[in-house]
């Protein structure tokens, strides 16, 4: 686990990223210290001013006083160059969009409240993007960020769910009076249309409007360049963006009458929030990102932050924050004065944060990733850093499955599942969205099921794909075995299926549940009649694969009949024993399995599929004939019995199927052919010139190769070709069609004496050819 | 017989088997304790589950599935042991060493399946949340905890062992990895301990079992039920990542492939060997783990026509043998039936003349001179390429009557490769020199034959 061993070039200590000790940063630290807490101070006040003003009135105050002040200290108009019109225009589209996010943040400020907005809102852009790199993109950058994405994904979750804050929930249920304009009634609605409480939709709000901003900084670094610098476009944005909501201003306080009594009051919190949220913290962050590295500044920023607003959080309610507040109070806020206070949530989910932040704004200590090329004489590893970003050449979404939906289609078996797959997810969606428009809870579970079932059809599906895939280096016969093992793992899957209906319905036999019917029978009956659809599909399928086979080998007979007439006429009997098998299965259920064992490992995807199938069909059929028993005698047991009676009958049926898939893949002699081997092996001996043979191996690589080695021995005057030519000839008879013959002679065993030079290796090969000796008995002169 | 019967149909009773079966188990001391520690493991899963119904924890039966899985493979390890005892002696073996292989492969993706049904539970109960009872929740945690570390640590599993370390790393073990290179940073001390690569199997026990204490602790004090389910969901993508990369390992054995790590040392010895004396290429190579460790191969090498066969499939053999231990070489000549070559190694004299009467049904009639033309491309020996269908039973077509100095060339892996050849000739030529072993190379007699055929001849 040293860095040698890893891939890792840049970490060791002189080829790193060189970090500036921390003393002669400490100014920097200590200035961006006072601005984050300044920070803090001004979300939390700015939440209380939010409770009197108007949003849209706030933020506009909040962008003129701002841009007044940008103004009077940038000079924007006087200072550099002249701003050409379609630049302007540049900048209205940025600042309406500075403007709706904004907006959306402090509609989630007074959503959530101060601290949560501050956890989540506050994130500097290089955490979000090496979030967003590790979850949407390959190389995130080793372990340690894929840990930092998943302690933030926690934390927001730790927001969602444990954050039981019992006053927000009163907040969610303030009158409809509470909102004043349109624009905070649409958010309102769209968040109660979602279906969480009010808190929970400011959580996703908040995330959502943290990646818009992100979004947007990195869009709007073009444009800063374009006007020249940041701090020009920030103050011409505030300007233009104060311009924008003017109107909206006007209109509001004309038309609706202000709940602020005295606006004297609320300059000096105003001017508070402005400084310290609009102006100070943009100056200190772009001092400190010059000074310092962004990582860095990222890391400590979020840091004091995230705590300054943790140490408020507890003070602000606090009665001698209240009494300094009570100046910028009107009366009528005293009501709900200590909402959003600290859960044990909140405060999980700060640390989760604070860790988090640290976490993914940490420069990546993992080197970039090389390939490697060779080593040096010295023996150093060298690296080619090249190849990486040509590699990722990534295709576009759409015709990838324009490209894949073409493969499916192209086959019976693909086509086949991937049709049942459409079917089978549309009735599971129809279930889901139904269950989820009545409230069912048992419809939506069933949808579940159905869910689950539908992963070993895409399984089947994926096999079907692959087993057409070209041979590679790794895969040197082919793909073909993917569907044997697949069908081995969709038999697993219906062993487990089996398994925990077994378990399921003995508990329930032990103590039988009152059975709501009535949503039973619908959805059953639709389940067995998409079943009976694909039963049918399948059953098709297979007994066409196999009377396929069947008929190849038929074929096959036939073609070899001129020479061996009774074997080709064995081996037709044989396919049509099959066939009838395969066409006996059609109707029965149960019956199916054994015709289809007949094929030897035919095809075990499409066995397994269709067991799968025909497994979920006896589950709604069982499901019936209990419903039935229910509602006419009232027999609860029957429902246990039911599935009792049909997980045996499921894992009674899976068995073949197991043994076959694991008698190839055990590279077991295929048993349909091991008479025929036999046969061939006694003829190999029979051939002239050949004295005996030995590990003869053949197995079954997927349902169109059986593979073979053989090793033979040779008397020394016969021509090694010829015997080669026989032999494979004879076995190609027996099925045998990927044969590698090892043909030696008594002079091999010399060489390979002479070569080897370990004493065991000679010793072996005298013992071979002693029984060489033995075997010939005089008839070589050798 | 040379066939292999794995699984001989045995006309006794199922009971009558298993008793024997039984007492040849309880005979062995190694297989005596496995079967102890099975006993235990079954009451104790036995236990777990009936905690898990009275808790009604999805997190507890994430955990009792770890506990399941060790007794999948200790069940396996047993019928091994038993098997093996005495059922090898008449069986094929190498078919065993396959047997742990799928049973690896069987007890892996049989317990991500069962992770895959928590999973799905628990999105079932992310919808709606039951109460779940803490009473047994800490004791059932850690007696499994107690139980699976016991049977971890006592009993050597082999093949669990063994795919654990050949297994690329999980997820968890990247990340405890890391975490314990930060952790020797600050405390040199401990990478002694922490430095090695972890146990997954111990490591995802304890891992559960941590996560089970925090849904103890949190659903204690605050009631908060959801973090059970939340902690299945945990351990079931615990079972995954752990289980994942072993099943991957497996599978790919089961699959016939060539294992990765060796393609590098298989691709130098395969190019050694096309520099061999007589050699023109090499093809349809396959090779394959047969159990864990052991490779298997077989090989095609076309030669020169005035080569020597059996000296050349012994020197192919010696360089593949240090890597391959089963191996099968087929050696294949272009045009052997033509006259020309009968003067090679052996007197002429010993073929009759109706020896060529018999070989001609097998043979089929000569080429055309349109498959002439397309030789090249019909020829498939890039390793890249698929393998052809069994290309080397109808040898007409590859006949051509210039095609050694066409096909010299274009080895494969042989060129611009020299290292190989040089020491090999003197070798070769040492080999030949020994007198007495009954070789003579007709050199001459093929020269004279056909001198415009071998115009680049490399002796």
């Amino acid at each position: 686990m040293d860095d040698k061993y890893s891939s890792n070039v840049l970490s060791s200590g002189q080829l790193g990223m060189v970090e500036v000790p921390n003393a002669r940063l400490t100014r920097y630290i200590v200035l961006l210290l006072v601005s984050k807490v300044l920070k803090a101070l001004g979300i939390f006040e700015s939440y209380d001013l939010l409770k009197v003003v108007h949003i849209v009135q706030f933020i506009f105050i909040l962008k003129l006083g701002c841009a007044v002040i940008l103004v009077f200290f940038q000079k924007p108009f006087s200072s550099g160059k002249a701003i050409s019109k379609r630049q302007w225009i540049k900048l209205l589209k940025h600042s309406v969009i500075s403007c709706i996010i904004s907006l959306l943040g402090f509609f989630g400020l007074t959503l959530c409240g101060p601290l949560r907005t501050l956890l989540l809102f506050e994130h500097s852009d290089v955490v979000v993007i090496a979030l967003l790199s590790v979850l949407f993109t390959s190389s995130g950058g080793g372990p340690s960020k894929t840990r930092g994405a998943a302690l933030f994904i926690i934390a927001v979750i730790c927001l969602l769910l444990f954050d039981n804050d019992d006053l927000m929930a009163k907040m969610a249920e303030h009158p409809e009076g509470h909102h004043d304009s349109a624009l905070t009634h649409a958010l309102y609605t769209a968040i109660a249309f979602l279906g969480v409480a009010d808190h929970k939709g400011g959580v996703v709000l908040l995330v959502v409007s943290l990646c818009l901003k992100i979004g947007f900084h990195t869009a709007s670094r073009k444009l800063s360049v374009e006007i020249g610098g940041a701090k020009r476009l920030y103050a011409l944005d505030n300007l233009v963006s104060c311009i924008v909501l003017l109107p909206w201003v006007i209109v509001l306080s004309a038309t609706t009458e202000s709940k602020v009594e005295s606006w004297s009051a609320l300059i000096l919190p105003f001017g508070m929030i402005i400084f310290s949220v609009m102006i100070l913290e943009f100056y200190v962050e772009s001092i400190c990102i010059a000074k310092m590295e962004a990582p860095r500044c990222a890391r400590y920023g979020s840091i004091f932050l995230f705590l300054s607003g943790l140490l408020l959080a507890n003070f602000w309610t606090h009665p001698l924050t209240e009494q300094l507040r009570t100046m910028s109070k009107t009366p009528q806020q005293e009501s709900t004065e200590t909402e959003h206070v600290l859960s044990g949530g909140v405060l999980v989910s700060a640390i989760f944060f604070i860790m988090a932040d640290s976490i993914l704004s940490s420069p990546s200590k993992k080197g970039q990733k090389g390939t490697l090329v060779g080593y040096s004489p010295e023996g150093t590893p060298l690296y080619n850093f090249m190849g990486d970003a040509l590699q990722h050449t990534s295709q576009s979404l759409p015709r990838f499955i324009k490209d894949s939906l073409k493969q499916i289609l192209e086959e019976y078996d693909s086509r086949q599942i991937f049709y049942f797959l459409c079917l089978n997810l549309a009735f599971t969606f129809v279930e889901l969205f139904y269950g989820v428009w009545t409230n069912s809870l048992g419809l939506i579970s069933d949808g579940f099921h159905m869910l689950f079932d539908c992963s070993a059809l895409v399984l089947g599906l994926f096999a079907a794909l692959m087993t057409r895939w070209k041979a590679t280096r790794i895969y040197s016969y082919g793909y073909g075995r993917v569907e044997i093992l697949s069908g081995f793992i969709n038999g697993l899957f219906l062993m487990v299926i089996a398994f925990f209906v077994f378990v399921e319905s003995v508990t329930r036999l032990v103590d039988p549940p009152n059975i709501n019917t009535d949503m039973l029978t619908p959805v059953s009956v639709g389940g067995l009649l998409v079943n009976l659809v694909g039963i049918c599909a399948f059953s098709h399928a297979h007994s066409h694969g196999a009377a396929k086979s069947n008929c190849s080998s038929h074929d096959h007979g036939h073609s070899h009949g001129h020479g061996h007439s009774e074997h080709g006429h064995s081996h037709g009997g044989h396919g049509h024993g099959g066939n009838g098998h395969g066409q006996s299965s059609h109707g029965h259920s149960h019956g199916s399995s054994h015709g289809h064992s007949h094929g030897g490992g035919m095809n075990a995807n499409m066995r397994g599929v269709f067991l799968h199938v025909l497994a979920d069909t006896l589950g709604s059929v069982g499901v019936i004939i209990s419903t039935i028993l229910i509602r006419q005698f009232g027999w609860l047991i029957a429902d246990p019995i039911c599935s009792l009676f049909i997980s045996t009958l499921i894992f009674l049926s899976v068995i073949p199927l197991l043994t076959d898939a694991a008698e190839v893949l055990l590279l077991r002699t295929p048993p349909e052919h091991e008479k025929d081997l036999n046969i061939a092996l006694e003829k190999i001996e029979k051939v002239e010139g050949v004295l005996s043979y030995r590990d003869p191996h053949f197995w079954r690589h997927s349902a169109s190769v059986i593979a073979g080695t053989i090793h033979l021995q040779l008397m020394s005057d016969v021509v090694e070709q010829r015997i080669i030519q026989q032999v494979t000839a004879i076995l190609k008879d027996a099925g045998v069609n990927n044969l590698s013959v090892q043909v030696e002679k008594e002079a091999y065993f010399q060489h390979m004496s002479g070569l080897t030079t370990g004493f065991h290796d000679v010793l072996a090969m005298t013992q071979q050819m002693e029984s060489m000796n033995y075997l010939k008995d005089g008839t070589c002169i050798m | 017989q040379g066939t292999i019967h794995p699984f001989r149909k045995t006309h006794r009773s199922f009971f009558g088997k298993l008793s024997q079966e039984f007492r040849l188990v309880t005979s062995d001391r190694q297989s005596w304790r496995i079967l102890v520690f099975s006993m235990l493991n079954v009451f104790c899963t036995g236990c777990l589950l009936m905690w898990c119904s009275s808790t009604n924890s999805m997190a507890l039966t994430a955990y009792t599935y770890l506990t399941i899985f060790d007794l999948f493979s200790r069940v396996f390890s047993v019928i091994f042991v038993c098997l093996i005892a005495h059922v090898c002696v008449c069986v094929f073996s190498t078919r065993f060493k396959r047997l742990e292989v799928l049973a690896v492969f069987a007890s892996t993706v049989l317990v991500q399946l069962g992770a895959l049904f928590i999973l799905k539970e628990s999105v079932e109960r992310f919808v709606e949340q039951p109460e779940v009872h803490t009473g047994r929740l800490l004791v059932g945690t850690f007696v499994a905890l107690f139980f699976n570390l016991l049977t971890l640590l006592s009993v050597k599993n082999k093949p669990f062992v063994y795919v654990s370390e050949a297994a690329s790393t999980s997820w968890l073990q990247e990340h405890v990895a890391d975490l314990s290179r930060s952790l020797c940073g600050i405390i040199p001390g401990l990478s002694s301990v922490l430095l090695p690569r972890m146990n997954p199997f111990v490591l995802i026990n304890v891992a559960g079992a941590l996560s089970l204490s925090i849904t103890y602790m949190l659903i204690e004090i605050n009631n908060y039920n959801a973090v059970d389910t939340a902690s299945a969901v945990a351990i079931g993508l615990m079972i995954f990542g752990t289980m994942y990369p072993m099943s991957v390992y497996s599978g790919k054995v089961l699959l016939q492939t060539t294992p990765s790590h060796v393609i590098g040392q298989l691709d130098k010895l395969l190019r050694e060997v096309s520099t061999l004396e007589g050699v023109l290429e090499v093809r349809n190579e396959h090779f394959w783990t047969v159990g864990f460790g052991s490779l298997a191969g077989s090989v095609h090498v076309r030669i020169r026509r005035d080569a020597n066969e059996q000296m050349v499939l012994a020197h192919v053999t010696n360089r593949l043998f240090t890597l391959v231990s089963t191996l099968t070489v087929q050696i294949f000549k272009d045009d052997w039936i033509r006259p020309s070559l009968m003067a090679e190694a052996l007197p002429a004299s010993t073929l009759r003349p109706s020896d060529y009467g018999g070989l001609s049904s097998f043979v089929p009639p000569p080429p055309k001179p349109s498959e002439d033309i397309n030789r090249l491309t019909s020829t498939p020996f890039k390793p890249s390429s698929p393998p052809p269908e069994f290309s080397f039973n109808t040898p007409g077509r590859h006949v051509h009557p210039v095609v050694l100095p066409n096909t010299q060339p274009q080895r494969p892996y042989g060129m611009g490769l020299s290292y190989g050849a040089s020491p090999y000739t003197s070798m070769l030529n040492q080999d030949l020199a020994r007198p007495g072993m009954g070789i003579g190379i007709g050199m001459n007699l093929g020269m004279g034959a056909a001198p415009q055929r071998f115009g680049r001849h490399p002796f």
